[in-house]
């Protein structure tokens, strides 16, 4: 059988089982998306991580001795160390200040706080770590030592806000882990379901090739070539999707959360969706040929 | 072109064929006749490499078939047009890409395929059938597109299993024409049937006549049935194509394949 009879298989194939292509190219499409989706995901989980990152973790209240001066000294002392990516100085006022905002969010009653002064709270400085994966172990260790330098009040090292964002992040990759292993599980479902339908019309067409001499590879290469051309562009279209809707559903979702992220989030790289497709494309190649049924030889007894 | 040696075969413990020799040489028909389940088919099979015996040996255009791998019978297989009354077809391709087929992996181009099967198909009288879907047919004309495809070339062997076997009077006439035909431009046909009125046929028809008992050949020895077939001790490591009419002896023992390009 030459090239362009197997061609013609290929086409003849296709046009007598179209909705069998275009079930395996929406499976792999599906996959696409899963993969794509999830390696995506990741990069959005770490741009969040980044994010905390960028949050308070460490609260330094100040002795009353301790003016603005003092305040700012010490300031300066923590902005040296390398653990630290930020540190502000916050002054009474604008600790009252924020304290009235806040309240306007939880109260209808706008007067409850007009008894309060700035002379009630004490200067504080508000302390960002520098983004690392043991931000809790890391604000205690801090605190511990914040505690001991004169002019220091108190200090509230936040971990448990912490331990509980990192308990969050956990089992939100567990939960996504699980949702995308599930998801990829359907595709696979789907693609089988797929090859099982049309196994019966494969297997004749394995039968009657057999019977006329066909060489098992050529007789399950159609198979696999429309299929990986089927996978391909299923594949082709799922990245498609991503790179023209993940951003958007991103921004969307960051916004809702309140989430506003410094870290830049890379797409798909050129390199990732090639070697993405070529991967899809091999899956379709051997899902099509192995799926083509051979006949058994007759048995001897 | 084909010798089968003491052919021994079962089936679920049962002795369907039990030292079955016989020979077909190129240009000649021979009839198997039997009754249903003296061996005609598991025979048939045998001789169209579709089942590998349990006792015996098959030569086909010189070689021992037993010696070849597994691999290497698909392309001794592309030169045997094999029909069953099942008439395995693919259902969703035309009449005509279904015998082209035949042509296509015997490494025809597209061309000379749809030429050729076109020409089968007419041996047939089932030309007009050409652009039908096979899944729209009736039984009768599958049977005849089976047997267009097994003609098809023609290939240097035809193996038919009940070639007649549910078709009207004039469809028995047309298929025991074409198999006259194409024993006539030289290949070798090995038909088998229950039914004494088409051997008697095809006996008239210059065929030779077998008859099948209980998976033995009936009568006289298998030796002495095909003398001239037999291939002496000394030429069996060669094969017995040397022997048979209409077979060239220059000594190349390979598959020859006059309808076919051969293994690639």
């Amino acid at each position: 059988m030459n090239a362009a009879w197997i061609a013609r298989n290929v086409r003849r194939q296709v046009s007598a089982h179209p909705r069998m292509v275009a079930a395996t190219g929406a499976a792999f499409c599906f996959l696409a998306l899963v993969a794509g989706g999830a390696r995506l995901g990741t990069r959005a989980v770490e741009r969040w991580g980044a994010f905390a990152g960028q949050n308070i973790h460490v609260i330094v209240y100040l002795a009353e001795d301790v003016d603005a001066q003092g305040a700012l000294g010490l300031r300066d002392i923590l902005r040296r160390s390398p653990a630290v990516a930020r540190v502000a100085l916050v002054e009474p006022a604008q600790a009252l200040a924020r304290l009235r905002a806040s309240a306007q969010g939880f109260s209808s009653d706008g007067n409850a706080l007009d008894g309060l002064e700035p002379a009630y709270f004490p200067r504080s400085l508000e302390v960002s770590l520098a983004p690392a994966a043991d931000l809790t172990s890391r604000a205690r260790e801090l605190a511990t030592r914040l505690r001991e330098v004169p002019g220091v009040a108190e200090v509230d090292a936040m971990t448990s806000g912490l331990a509980r964002l990192a308990v969050w992040v956990r089992l939100g990759r567990t939960v996504g882990l699980a949702i995308l292993i599930a998801l990829g599980f359907v595709a696979l479902l789907a693609l089988v379901a797929v090859f099982l339908r049309g196994h019966d019309a494969m297997a004749r067409r394995a039968a009657v090739l057999d019977q006329l001499g066909e060489t098992p590879a050529v007789i399950r290469l159609p198979a696999g070539l429309w299929s990986a051309t089927a996978a391909l562009v299923g594949g082709g279209l799922g990245a498609l999707i991503l790179a023209s809707a993940w951003r958007p559903l991103l921004d969307r979702l960051e916004q809702s959360l309140g989430i506003a992220s410094t870290l830049p989030l890379a797409p798909l790289a050129p390199a990732e969706i090639a070697a993405g497709l070529a991967i899809i494309a091999l899956a379709g190649l051997a899902m099509g040929y192995f799926a083509t049924p051979l006949p058994r030889a007759a048995d001897h007894a | 072109m084909l010798w089968l040696e003491g052919i021994g075969c079962r089936r679920h413990g049962v002795t369907v064929l039990d030292g079955v020799t016989l020979g077909v040489g190129s240009g000649e028909i021979v009839v198997i006749e039997g009754s249903p389940a003296s061996g005609k088919s598991t025979l048939l099979e045998v001789a169209a490499t579709a089942r590998v015996p349990e006792r015996g040996a098959v030569w086909f255009a010189g070689r021992n078939t037993a010696s070849l791998q597994r691999a290497s019978l698909p392309f001794v297989r592309r030169n045997i047009g094999y029909y069953t009354a099942e008439a395995l077809l693919i259902d969703d391709d035309s009449a005509l890409a279904n015998v082209m087929a035949a042509l296509a992996v015997r490494g025809e181009s597209l061309q000379a395929a749809e030429s050729g099967a076109l020409d089968a198909l007419a041996l047939v009288r089932a030309q007009e059938l050409a652009s039908r879907q096979v899944a729209s047919l009736s039984s009768g004309q599958k049977r005849l597109v089976a047997l267009a495809r097994a003609l098809a070339g023609p290939p240097p062997l035809v193996v038919a299993d009940e070639p007649a076997a549910f078709v009207d009077d004039e469809a028995r006439a047309v298929v025991v024409s074409a198999l006259a035909r194409v024993r006539d431009l030289g290949a070798a046909v090995l038909a088998a049937t229950a039914d004494t009125a088409l051997a008697d046929v095809l006996v008239a028809a210059g065929g030779r006549r077998i008859h099948l008992e209980q998976g033995r050949v009936a009568g006289a020895p298998a030796v002495e049935l095909v003398p001239a077939l037999h291939p002496p001790q000394d030429e069996r490591e060669t094969g017995p194509s040397r022997l048979l009419a209409g077979e060239r002896d220059d000594g190349d023992r390979s598959v020859p394949a006059p309808a076919a390009k051969g293994p690639r």
